[in-house]
């Protein structure tokens, strides 16, 4: 009923707001940002403000910062509504279904003024084109990096970071003797972590679906991406004592280690913020290693892309956007621990950046996101973590389900 | 109720209606142009929804369709897909066996707590009122929140009790399988139901004659006999309206799944259908599918609701 009163709510909305669509002052702009520039970043969105403005006098710029959690809800209702922002910052896993449902403007002829737009880190650069046209202007990434306690990894003996998957594994049985009370985790995995558990079906290898002729195809059954799946099972339950069944939000794995209760966490670099006070002197990363030795795991490369709604002033959001991604702004971005938008800028003696160097990321089918709100691979490694069903299994089930999902209409 | 219905109409008017010309009534619009306004509100604020819901249950309405204004015409398309699919009827079977177990619950318990309220001294009782008015008072996501601490694997009070007591080894987790996560949603709701059914039960139960009680009483019936044939039939109507009411929140319940076992954890193993026609109407959008699934579900709560509706009236004409 909720759901019905919500639809009702949001059509009404639509039907009553449509005909004044596109009314709008060329006056100001409104640009939607998610709070992570807010809290992390303000100066650098202050300052692209007042360079757009020195090339716009006169437009004002109403930046409104938003909420990964309800961001595309609010987008929804606007493209119903007919009153979308200029300017709005996507997830990347996100964009592809607005991409194909045309809910933003070619910005295939603006390309070249936006900075670096010839060395683009190619992950994120291809999650803001469709059919061949630029959508979505990459704003920043950030890789996946092992955060750990220095002061416990010495005092188990570890001497260096892990050069490859087994001997991660070791290390994390070191630290499990030395410090192996009830509740604590070598190395912190929530079960239905699939950011990290994908990470070893990449490394194996293997794939998450693959198009054979324009149909979508579950590939978690192929021999690689078992291997890969064997392997995360085998690793969590040697290292970790998280649910089997929880995500990476509840509880997040940085609380987990501000607590006391994990040796080494996986995750976003940014991880550290969050550590508490008390380990953040004994706190250093790592990328998370291969089991080909000496390699690097691929991560998963997580990301955020800039596009101009149908609806929005084009030429203004481009010139906004453009600002936003110069390379003066990357590399203030870079500075508060992000991973710039463009090759050239990338600076590998960071390990964050080390790490996007080997990555992956999802299909680039526009049903994605439904994958991910029908929780089917979350599904899957509950049920091979538990014990529920075979690896084997529960990959099929994975592989049935997401098929169903990526070819409906 | 009917016994207030019989009050609305003084006797007097009715006697002066009866004495007044035929004619004279038929040719009066005023009692139309009084109910116009609300006739008016009805169908604006519910009527024109209610059509956009149906029309759109037969479009393609999609992402695409949202952005252009304009759904396609498909028919009985969304109807077929949804009744065809195995996760609606499975859904249907999980919510009808939840709704069943939460509305037994909350109104066994909430009348069991007004009998308790009924045997106590004054200041228990104002205790325990309280403490009822508090748990109905507290917002549904507040709620939610404070259970899950409860609940939750590392460091709960549930986990930390039955570790103390050596119940079990490790930490449990109360969100393991599907039976058990929507056992602690079935927690959740009956605890925030319960007040409302015991306060309403409790003001029904002192309409039970007293002489009534001490007779049986003195014909020799124990406690079960008496709440048997006493007690319960004058319970029965607002038994019957607590149900029907219970039934169809239970049956459409959102917030409280969805938040308690949380969006990463919620999958077709553990779908109700308020969280169902959530999921596959925004998060997928496809808006049509959902507009017939909410349909559908409307559909099923009528139906429920017709059984219970029916045996109201008839329980308020009897008496």
């Amino acid at each position: 009923m909720i759901g019905a009163a919500l639809l009702v709510a949001v059509l009404a909305v639509a039907a009553s707001t449509a005909s004044g669509a596109t009314k709008r002052s060329a006056a100001s702009i409104t640009v939607w940002l998610q709070v992570d520039a807010q809290s992390g970043w303000p100066g650098v969105v202050a300052a692209a403000n007042a360079a757009f403005q020195k090339q716009h006098p006169g437009v004002t710029v109403n930046v409104q910062y938003q909420n990964w959690g309800t961001h595309l809800g609010k987008f929804d209702a606007t493209l119903a509504g007919g009153n979308t922002p200029d300017v709005i910052e996507m997830g990347n896993t996100e964009m592809t279904k607005y991409m194909a449902a045309g809910a933003f403007q070619d910005l295939t002829s603006a390309k070249s003024s936006f900075d670096n737009s010839g060395s683009w880190l190619e992950g994120l650069a291809a999650s803001g084109r469709y059919n061949g046209k630029l959508y979505g202007v990459p704003y920043y990434a950030g890789s996946r990096v092992v955060t750990y306690r220095t002061d416990q990894y010495k005092a188990a003996g570890i001497k260096s970071a892990p050069k490859s998957l087994a001997q991660f594994t070791a290390d994390a049985a070191r630290l499990s003797k030395k410090y192996g009370k009830q509740g604590y985790s070598p190395v912190y995995i929530a079960g239905t972590d699939w950011y990290v558990a994908m990470g070893f079906v990449y490394d194996f290898g293997g794939k998450i679906a693959t198009q054979v002729s324009g149909k979508w195809k579950g590939t978690l059954e192929s021999p690689k991406a078992i291997a890969g799946l064997t392997a995360y099972k085998n690793f969590y339950l040697a290292a970790s004592k998280a649910s089997k069944t929880t995500d990476e939000n509840r509880p997040t794995p940085y609380s987990v280690y501000a607590e006391g209760n994990a040796g080494s966490i996986v995750g976003p670099g940014w991880f550290t913020c969050c550590v508490g006070d008390k380990y953040k002197g004994s706190t250093a990363q790592f990328v998370m290693p291969s089991h080909e030795a000496g390699k690097a795991m691929p991560g998963f490369l997580g990301g955020s892309d800039l596009a101009v709604p149908i609806g929005g002033n084009k030429q203004l959001g481009a010139d906004w956007i453009a600002a936003f991604t110069s390379t003066s702004s990357e590399k203030a971005l870079q500075a508060a621990g992000n991973i710039p938008n463009s090759t050239n800028l990338l600076n590998t003696a960071k390990v964050g950046e080390r790490a996007a160097l080997r990555s992956w990321f999802v299909p680039a089918a526009k049903n994605w996101v439904n994958v991910e709100n029908g929780n089917i691979l979350r599904t899957m490694l509950s049920s091979i973590l538990t014990g529920k069903l075979t690896v084997k299994q529960a990959a099929a089930t994975a592989d049935n389900n997401i098929e169903y999902t990526l070819n409906a209409s | 109720m009917a016994r207030d219905a019989d009050f609305a109409v003084p006797p007097n008017a009715a006697v002066a209606a009866e004495a007044l010309p035929r004619r004279h009534r038929r040719f009066s619009l005023a009692p139309y142009a009084l109910i116009l306004p609300v006739a008016a509100a009805v169908v604006v604020i519910l009527g024109y929804p209610i059509y956009k819901l149906v029309r759109i249950s037969f479009e393609r309405y999609g992402l695409f369709e949202l952005i252009q204004h304009q759904g396609h015409w498909i028919g009985l398309d969304n109807y077929r897909s949804v009744l065809s699919d195995q996760v609606f009827w499975d859904t249907v079977v999980r919510t009808v066996i939840f709704t069943a177990a939460n509305v037994a619950l909350t109104i066994v318990l909430g009348t069991l707590i007004a009998l308790l309220l009924t045997k106590i001294s004054r200041w228990v009782r104002i205790l325990l009122m309280t403490g009822l008015v508090l748990v109905w008072s507290m917002p549904v996501v507040v709620a939610v929140q404070v259970f899950y601490w409860m609940t939750n694997f590392e460091n709960g009070v549930l986990n930390y009790l039955a570790a103390e007591l050596h119940l079990v080894g490790s930490n449990h987790d109360w969100y393991a399988t599907p039976t058990s996560s929507l056992a602690m949603v079935t927690l959740l709701i009956v605890w925030g139901a319960l007040p409302f059914v015991a306060i309403s039960v409790y003001a029904a139960l002192a309409q039970v004659p007293h002489e009534l009680v001490e007779a049986a009483r003195v014909d020799g019936a124990g406690a079960l006999r008496v709440f048997r044939d006493v007690t319960f039939p004058v319970l029965k109507p607002i038994l019957l309206i607590l149900t029907s009411l219970s039934i169809i929140w239970d049956f459409g319940v959102f917030a409280q799944p969805y938040l308690l076992i949380g969006s990463s954890h919620i999958d077709q193993t553990n779908y109700l259908m308020g969280v169902y026609v959530f999921i596959k109407g925004y998060a997928d959008h496809d808006f049509g599918r959902g507009a017939a699934i909410s349909l559908l579900m409307l559909v099923m709560v009528a139906a429920m609701s017709v059984v219970y509706v029916r045996q109201m009236v008839r329980a308020g004409n009897v008496r």
